[in-house]
């Protein structure tokens, strides 16, 4: 009896799974993976696996991972255009990129809001939100990337010629604070503040942890937004072992579902079941730039918003303008919305002429008072004989204060003052000059003074006039 | 009052009493985990065979062919990775045998290989195919560039055509001038044409909607590529493989057509009670079918190719993962329409359709590093 006892035992001691070797891995992980606590404990107990993290940016720590093991960020992306992407990689949880709205703000957006009716009311101070720091945040790079899509508007993926001028700063003008955390800095500021873009699983989190005086509405922009995808690396393939029990558990119906329940994030497997909250449509992706150029210049973007720029109009009030062309340039400045608007910071000054100077406005824009003050300028019937280009143009680029654009708008052929040679020979400075074409207005001599300034013509023949500043609104 | 009464037990009895029901329980269960493959038993050699994949392993990460496998005394450790990236790995020679999904990085494989071990297996084969979902494929029916294939109100499969698909791609289409609420432009997602052959076979789709006469020099394979490159682009950085995506709710999010293979999707339809009506596959006109070969470079590896080939269990469990089987003569096996059918799902136009021209090997790889700026 007793052999027969022992060798049941020892049949049980072989048929027991051999309990895996304990393993602790260095990870480094995205800031808001620090939710992820009881997880990880349930994974050390599952797999033997401990994950020692440390939480680091996701666009910092994709500068590099040396001396980890392992990786556990928002996305690859920012590794993939390094070249820098780990060979093995699996994504474990989803999350996109949105805007949470305090529920007395959110009639101000619309109803169905994009990121231009984002940018449209924060341009003038409408909607004040605050967001993660593109520089080392996955969430706020992406925000940025999103936004920047959204403005080019090309429906594909961002291309080096389309962040060629910029066109984030009306949406960055209402941007509060810009923070590694920017949650945390939300819950301590949430008074002076109407909302904050991150991710979905942060805001729901947020919403549920009564740390908000009142839960923010969250907001999927019509236009499209970026999804992070927490793809879990191997970064020592010494470890290859242990990361295949990690991403094996992580994957597996249990872990998904807690995850889905504990963090607000998505689960990868479809079968597992899910909050209503994580079942609301999030609508289009935008398509993630293929170059690192493309996201560095929106970093410089980024970087100096906040900055007082001016804008100089020189228009041109002669009588040829009368009836239809006047209407479509009043029309023009009447229809810059959403990525085009004037913001708040920036000054715009109008110069009005004819034979002369007829009149000339500078505002820095406060508030929506400011825009209807700039378009009563170009309201004006002052129209009068003769055109005066180089001349006027001159008078303007005397204006220019830091950094400046000029956008000179004419239909015709200078026939007082200076001449262009004459105009052409004294030095200009650094102020770039933007000529809208329109009318009968000569190309050479626009197209000469343009390129002089390092600026570039816009002919108003083939398209409206509104589309002709659009082009070039935050060239420089 | 009475004084205790004491029973004489025997221990030994007491003891079986106890044991022996359990311990039938245990050795009954325990045959049977044993016979099925769940485990393996204290005496059972088991023996671990190394391997790279790309797409296919899908099939050796199944639950029930890692039971097979185990059954027979098997375990396949796989390693995921692109059929490009597989054919150029440094360490190819450490594995038991790969299993690259197209021809080109087949023949890549075995030219490395050449004077060593390499015998290749054909088990089974699946289509290039593009998966989206109903109301877009609804829109390309309007578009007049796609047509339901199978009758019924809600078709599974469509015939695209791709040549016209190209029209609305170059002329930068949007999927809202189709009244989605979509502002992307109409293109195809795939992979990157760099590492997998899933982007690899895009590139050949598009490139034969310019010219159906594959390039015959370098200078033509690289004009081509000029060609199909910015519609390739405007996706900007390209993803691994698509169908998990795909198939997960956010998957119109991820993607509204993506570049898979056919067997993924047979697989998620069959796996399910009662068929995905959302997600619809479109069949290009010209199709390309990825005779994926197990490459074997060892014993251990021949062992796996011959069970593929002759295990009546593996060989079945192929087919209810979509995959059309293939007998020793390369001859189509008869048993896949039919399951397909007797689990309610249409089936579906694989290799009804002319083939894609590809051009010669060393063309296309040319034309594939040219359209990714391949490193």
């Amino acid at each position: 009896m007793r052999i027969l006892a022992a060798v049941v035992l020892l049949l049980l001691a072989a048929c027991t799974a051999s309990t895996p070797e304990p393993v602790r891995l260095k990870v480094v992980a995205s800031p808001e993976l620090a939710d992820l606590g009881p997880v990880l404990a349930e994974l050390k107990r599952a797999t033997g696996v401990e994950l020692a993290v440390e939480h680091r940016g996701t666009v910092e720590a994709s500068r590099s991972l040396a001396g980890f093991d392992l990786a556990w960020l928002s996305t690859n992306r920012f590794l993939r255009l390094r070249g820098a992407e780990p060979a093995l990689s699996s994504s474990i949880m989803t999350s996109p990129v949105v805007l949470g709205v305090k529920p007395g703000k959110r009639a101000v957006l619309g109803e169905k809001p994009t990121w231009a009716d984002v940018a449209d009311r924060a341009a003038v101070g409408e909607f004040r939100y605050g967001m993660a720091d593109p520089q080392v945040s996955g969430g706020g790079m992406a925000a940025l990337i999103g936004v920047a899509t959204a403005a080019a508007g090309t429906g594909a993926a961002l291309r080096p010629e389309d962040v060629s001028c910029d066109r984030l700063q009306g949406f960055l003008a209402g941007r509060v604070f810009d923070v590694p955390d920017p949650i945390s800095e939300y819950t301590r500021r949430q008074s002076d503040v109407d909302g904050v873009v991150a991710h979905e699983s942060e805001l729901l989190a947020l919403n549920a942890s009564g740390r908000v005086s009142e839960p923010l509405e969250i907001v999927y922009p019509r236009d499209g937004i970026v999804l992070s995808d927490y793809p879990l690396m191997l970064v020592d393939p010494a470890h290859r072992a242990a990361y295949d029990r990690v991403v094996e558990w992580l994957r597996s119906p249990a872990a998904q579902r807690m995850i889905a329940e504990r963090t607000w994030r998505r689960p990868v497997d479809p079968a597992t079941p899910r909050d209503e909250k994580l079942r609301t449509g999030i609508g289009t992706a935008l398509y993630f730039p293929d170059t690192q150029q493309v996201l560095d210049r929106l970093l410089v973007f980024h970087d100096r918003a906040g900055d007082g720029r001016q804008v100089i109009f020189v228009l041109d009030y002669s009588t040829s303008m009368r009836g239809p062309r006047i209407a479509a340039l009043r029309e023009a400045f009447a229809s810059l919305n959403g990525f085009d608007r004037f913001y708040t910071g920036e000054t715009v000054t109008i110069v009005r002429f004819a034979g002369s100077v007829l009149e000339e406005r500078s505002i820095t824009v406060r508030g929506r008072p400011d825009l209807d003050a700039l378009l009563a300028v170009v309201a004006s019937d002052d129209l009068r004989d003769n055109t005066a280009i180089w001349a006027a143009l001159d008078h303007a680029l005397r204006l220019a204060r830091g950094e400046t654009t000029v956008v000179l708008m004419t239909d015709g052929e200078n026939n007082a003052g200076p001449s262009v040679d004459e105009f052409l020979r004294v030095g200009r400075g650094e102020v770039p000059v933007y000529p809208v074409r329109f009318g009968e207005a000569s190309v050479a001599e626009l197209d000469r003074v343009a390129q002089a300034s390092g600026g570039r013509l816009v002919d108003a023949g083939a398209k409206s006039l509104l589309e002709a500043v659009r082009e070039i609104r935050g060239c420089r | 009052m009475h004084e205790p009464e004491f029973k004489a037990v025997d221990p030994r009895k007491r003891f079986l009493l106890w044991f022996v029901p359990p311990l039938a329980v245990f050795a009954a269960g325990l045959t049977v985990l044993l016979v099925s493959g769940h485990v393996t038993g204290p005496f059972r050699h088991i023996t671990v065979v190394r391997a790279m994949l790309a797409s296919k392993r899908d099939f050796f990460q199944d639950e029930q062919v890692k039971r097979i496998l185990m059954a027979r005394g098997y375990q396949v450790h796989v390693t995921p990775v692109g059929s490009r990236d597989l054919a150029r790995t440094p360490d190819l020679d450490s594995y038991h045998f790969v299993f690259p999904s197209g021809h080109v990085a087949n023949e890549h494989v075995k030219a490395r290989r050449t004077g060593k071990h390499a015998v290749p297996f054909r088990p089974f084969f699946t289509p290039v195919v593009l998966g989206t979902f109903r109301e877009y494929a609804e829109a390309l029916v309007k578009a007049g560039v796609a047509t339901p294939y199978d009758r019924g109100e809600q078709p599974f499969y469509y015939n695209l055509d791709v040549d016209q698909f190209m029209k609305l791609v170059v002329a930068h289409k949007r999927w809202s001038d189709y009244k989605l609420a979509n502002g992307n432009r109409v293109i195809i997602q795939s992979p990157d044409p760099c590492k997998a052959y899933s982007g690899a076979v895009l590139v050949g789709f598009l490139a034969s909607a310019v010219d159906d006469n594959p390039p015959q020099t370098v200078a033509d394979a690289e004009a081509r590529a000029r060609e199909v490159k910015p519609h390739v682009d405007a996706q900007g950085q390209a993803g691994e493989d698509m169908a998990p995506k795909y198939f997960a709710p956010e998957g119109p999010t991820h993607a509204v057509i993506a570049v898979i293979y056919e067997h993924q999707y047979l697989a998620h339809q069959l796996n399910r009670r009662g068929a995905d009506k959302e997600r619809v596959l479109l069949y290009p006109t010209v199709q390309h079918q990825s005779t994926p070969e197990l490459i074997s470079f060892s014993p251990e590896g021949d062992r796996i190719g011959e069970l593929m080939m002759t295990d009546p269990a593996l060989r079945r469990r192929a087919v209810e993962l979509g995959f059309h089987s293939l007998g020793w003569n390369g001859a189509t096996e008869q048993d896949f329409a039919g399951h397909l059918t007797g689990q309610g799902l249409p089936e579906p136009p694989s290799g009804e359709t002319g083939r894609v021209a590809l051009p010669k090997a060393e063309l296309f790889e040319r034309m594939l590093d040219v359209v990714g700026d391949c490193r």
